[in-house]
């Protein structure tokens, strides 16, 4: 077991640097932050090339990345081009409320999944199987940008329920979570549905049923149970989408947090913001992932088995 | 046993409603939820308090950091210049009660007496002297702002309330400059006792409103500086901006009730406010002005004749009435008709596609000849603006490849090093209002976003309108400047764009700005 976790762990730590490479490399090459930082101004080309100096970025690409790695290891990020600020500190800021919406949007799309694909299993080929199958397919098929759009006009213009953006508290949480969760909910309810098909037919099923408990008990707790094994697994790998759906659902709702800051940053060609902002997401995806490996490990030993014979 | 599994799912979906119920910050909304016409708590509407919805953050607030118009927008009423500007754009005293040239290198301002800043710290030329020591020194080097104000050599204080103002060289257009962004006052004791992370998100001036609070990408309330030096303003109590970046919400916040002023509606969405009788659409026009600039380096556009007969093949007027639904002016020349220099005598090219035909028959360009048209891929008017164009010089025999290129390329990479095709799409704002900068950036050679223009007698006239502050010396350059460029066609100017603006009718006193500084001195709300 070890050695499998030194193995994953050296791989996280050289996915984090090609990373790094990619992405500072990438971000240069998408055009000068100086041009862009005069917005409503008229800049002469003198005051650009002053600018670019003061910034350090006239250096070439490798001495830049060169002195980006060495404050990188001492946890130093930089700090932003527009506002002075470090990167650290403005991504602790947001990312409360980042992490508080893709949890509100799993949050959903457990909500609905579960019901909507134990219904679809157990009565598999009914009507009501039907429309869960219809509603997993519309969960996929729905941008997350024109859902969230058709939530506000509906639930907050037409019908007052909730604010339609802005955080102030969580009734402001509602309307943005659906619009996540939503989406990911079509793909959990179609897991939870095979899921519960395969389990329903083991022969440890008709065992419980034989033995006279209750049908709901045997759905919940023999059945889901067992099922939900593959469901908890995908919603770990599903974390990364999760936040990558949190960018867009941010601007739709005004939500603040990372993903708008990220499009900010990125229209401004903010650099620091933007490295910074992936690397340390990356970090995190990383980490999850390396959370799901880890517990495969200790859910199937065959993994770490076989892990070990490669050595 | 089926109607159990359906209880469980009904359950599960009642207590979520409770738990977000339950955990609501504000306990007054539960009774209003229930009633689909009622606002919630934080959308009642106010006596004497405004709440704004404006696309984007400022970001950091230090004057000299920032070129946004996100930063003048909300900055307008927290930050004064020596001057400022009325919203029909004139120039009067701000800060400073007068000035004058002592001579072609002093500028000498009389400053008023018994201002103070929003910390209490008074106003005065220690203040102003603070000011530009800071924007031209080392911490200036941080932000665009410096570049905008090289022209000054230094600031003297002369007695209390007087300084002059070393110049280097002639800025005729420094004092335009001065009434706003880098050039506003901050107070020196405030700046020092607190440094420069804690200014750039708790920025004290002398406007109308103080910060209260701000919340980045959420909001930033303002709140009545009662020491405000014009009497009897601002009249409102408390300001609201709110950071909405999608149109559409920021449309759906207006409908709720929830804003009360909605800053940069689309075109596409002025038919819904029309609809709504509580909302006024208000308009204005913006410096802002698209053309079609060429490429002067490639062939077949290095010839006159070419671009003179693009500029006839494209019929602006009829853009302007179907795609921008009227809401856009035609302008002769590269500059917005509220800027100084701007000739309204000069003639347009209008649409005459015979013309055209001519005109590239004599210069031998072939029926089906290809040129490429770049423009940035998010601009979605501008795209349909772009299709209109590839169709209407089709009609000429000319062949139009539309490139949709990333906005930030296409501006900070692909113009300044001529890499966007024969013509590409440009737009400008031309903040000072004065056609200096945008015609010499534009046009003298070497700029940055000129990487292939040149022509002497340009280069002369753009010499002879800096040299002075005769305006009218000025002017009469600026017309002969207009008349060469019409004649050498280096772009097809379009149109001058307008801004709309949804207003509640409740809202009294408000003007949209031209610039997008807004004045909410005067505004006041039923």
């Amino acid at each position: 077991m070890a050695a499998f976790l030194i193995r994953r762990l050296l791989h996280s730590v050289f996915v984090v640097l090609a990373i790094t490479l990619v992405i500072f490399v990438l971000v240069r090459m998408t055009g000068d932050p100086v041009s862009i930082m005069f917005q409503a101004g008229e800049p002469t080309k003198e005051a650009i090339t002053e600018l670019r100096k003061n910034l350090g970025l006239d250096e070439p690409v490798h001495v830049q990345f060169g002195l980006y790695l060495k404050d990188m290891f001492t946890g130093n990020f930089g700090t932003s081009f527009r506002t002075g600020e470090s990167v650290i500190d403005m991504m602790k800021e947001k990312m409360g409320a980042t992490l508080l919406l893709a949890f509100g949007g799993m949050f959903v799309a457990l909500l609905i999944a579960i019901p909507v694909g134990i219904i679809s299993a157990v009565y598999r080929g009914s009507v009501a199987d039907f429309f869960g199958r219809i509603f997993s397919l519309l969960g996929i098929s729905f941008p997350n940008f024109w859902l969230g759009i058709m939530l506000i006009i509906i639930f907050a213009v037409k019908l007052g329920w909730f604010p339609a953006s802005g955080y102030e508290g969580l009734e402001y949480l509602v309307l943005p979570s659906v619009a996540l969760g939503l989406i990911l909910s079509g793909i959990l309810a179609r897991l939870v549905r095979s899921s519960m098909l395969e389990v329903m037919n083991q022969q440890y099923i008709n065992t419980a049923r034989s033995k006279g408990i209750k049908e709901w008990l045997v759905i919940i707790k023999h059945g889901l149970r067992n099922a939900l094994i593959p469901t908890v697994t995908f919603i770990g790998l599903q974390f990364g989408t999760l936040l990558g759906g949190t960018v867009i659902i941010e601007q739709v709702f005004s939500w603040p947090g990372i993903g708008r800051m990220l499009i900010d940053a990125i229209s401004q060609r903010d650099f620091p913001v933007i490295q910074g902002s992936v690397i340390i997401l990356s970090f995190l995806m990383i980490f999850v992932n390396l959370l799901v490996d880890i517990s495969y490990g200790f859910i199937d030993p065959r993994i770490r088995q076989g892990g070990g014979k490669s050595e | 046993m089926k109607k159990k599994v359906g209880i469980t799912a009904c359950s599960a979906l009642l207590v979520l409603a409770a738990a977000i119920g339950g955990c609501s910050s504000k306990p007054a909304d539960t009774g209003t939820q229930a009633n689909p016409q009622s606002k919630t708590e934080a959308q009642a509407p106010a006596k004497n308090e405004l709440t704004l919805g404006v696309n984007g953050d400022p970001h950091s607030w230090d004057p000299i950091d920032t070129f946004l118009l996100d930063w003048s927008t909300v900055a307008t009423s927290v930050f004064e210049g020596l001057v400022e500007r009325t919203t029909d754009l004139k120039i009067q005293p701000g800060l400073a009660e007068s000035w004058e040239f002592k001579d072609d290198k002093t500028l000498q301002f009389k400053l008023r007496q018994g201002v103070t800043f929003h910390n209490g710290e008074p106003f005065n030329a220690e203040a102003v002297k603070f000011t530009f020591d800071r924007l031209l020194g080392e911490e200036g080097k941080k932000g665009p702002q410096q570049a905008n104000y090289a022209s000054i050599d230094r600031v003297e204080v002369v007695d209390e309330f007087t300084v002059n103002m070393i110049l280097k060289e002639k800025d005729p257009v420094l004092i335009t400059k001065l009434a706003g962004y880098g050039g506003v006052i901050v107070p020196p004791k405030y700046y020092k006792e607190k440094g420069d992370e804690y200014f750039n998100t708790h920025p004290v001036g002398t406007g109308p409103f103080k910060m209260d609070s701000y919340e980045k990408d959420n909001k930033v309330v303002l709140v009545k500086n009662e020491n405000y030096w014009k009497k009897g303003q601002p009249k409102l109590e408390k300001v609201t901006f709110r950071f909405i970046p999608e149109a559409t919400t920021r449309l759906a916040e207006m409908q709720t009730g929830a804003i009360d002023i909605m800053k940069k509606v689309e075109i596409s969405q002025t038919e819904s406010i029309k609809g709504m009788s509580d909302l006024e659409l208000m308009q204005v026009g913006s410096p802002t002005v698209y053309s079609i600039r060429f490429n002067t380096s490639m062939k077949p556009v290095d010839n006159v004749k070419v671009r003179e007969a693009i500029a006839y093949a494209i019929d602006a007027d009829l853009i302007i009435e179907t795609l921008l639904g009227g809401y856009g002016k035609r302008v002769n020349s590269f500059q917005s008709d509220m800027s100084f220099g701007y000739d309204p005598n000069l003639p347009l090219r209008n649409y005459d596609p015979e013309k055209a035909k001519q005109l590239l028959a004599e210069a031998g360009v072939k029926e089906g000849t290809e040129l490429d048209l770049f423009l940035p891929g998010t601009d979605a008017t501008f795209k349909e603006v772009a299709q209109a164009i590839e169709m209407q010089l089709g009609q000429v025999g000319l062949k139009v490849k539309l490139n949709l290129v990333d906005a930030s390329t296409f501006t900070s990479d692909l113009i300044p090093n001529g890499k966007a095709g024969h013509m590409y799409r440009n737009g400008w704002g031309g903040w000072t209002l004065d056609f200096d900068n945008t015609a010499y950036l534009m046009y003298h050679k070497g700029e940055f976003w000129n990487p292939d223009f040149y022509d002497e007698k340009v280069e002369e006239l753009l010499k002879a309108e800096r040299s002075t502050f005769d305006q009218e010396k000025r002017l009469a350059a600026f017309k002969e400047l207009n008349q060469r460029l019409y004649e050498l066609v280096p772009d097809v100017p379009l149109y001058q764009t307008i801004n709309l603006w949804a207003v509640n009718k409740r809202v009294k006193g408000f003007q949209p700005p031209a610039d997008e500084r807004i004045d909410l001195r005067e505004a006041s709300v039923e």
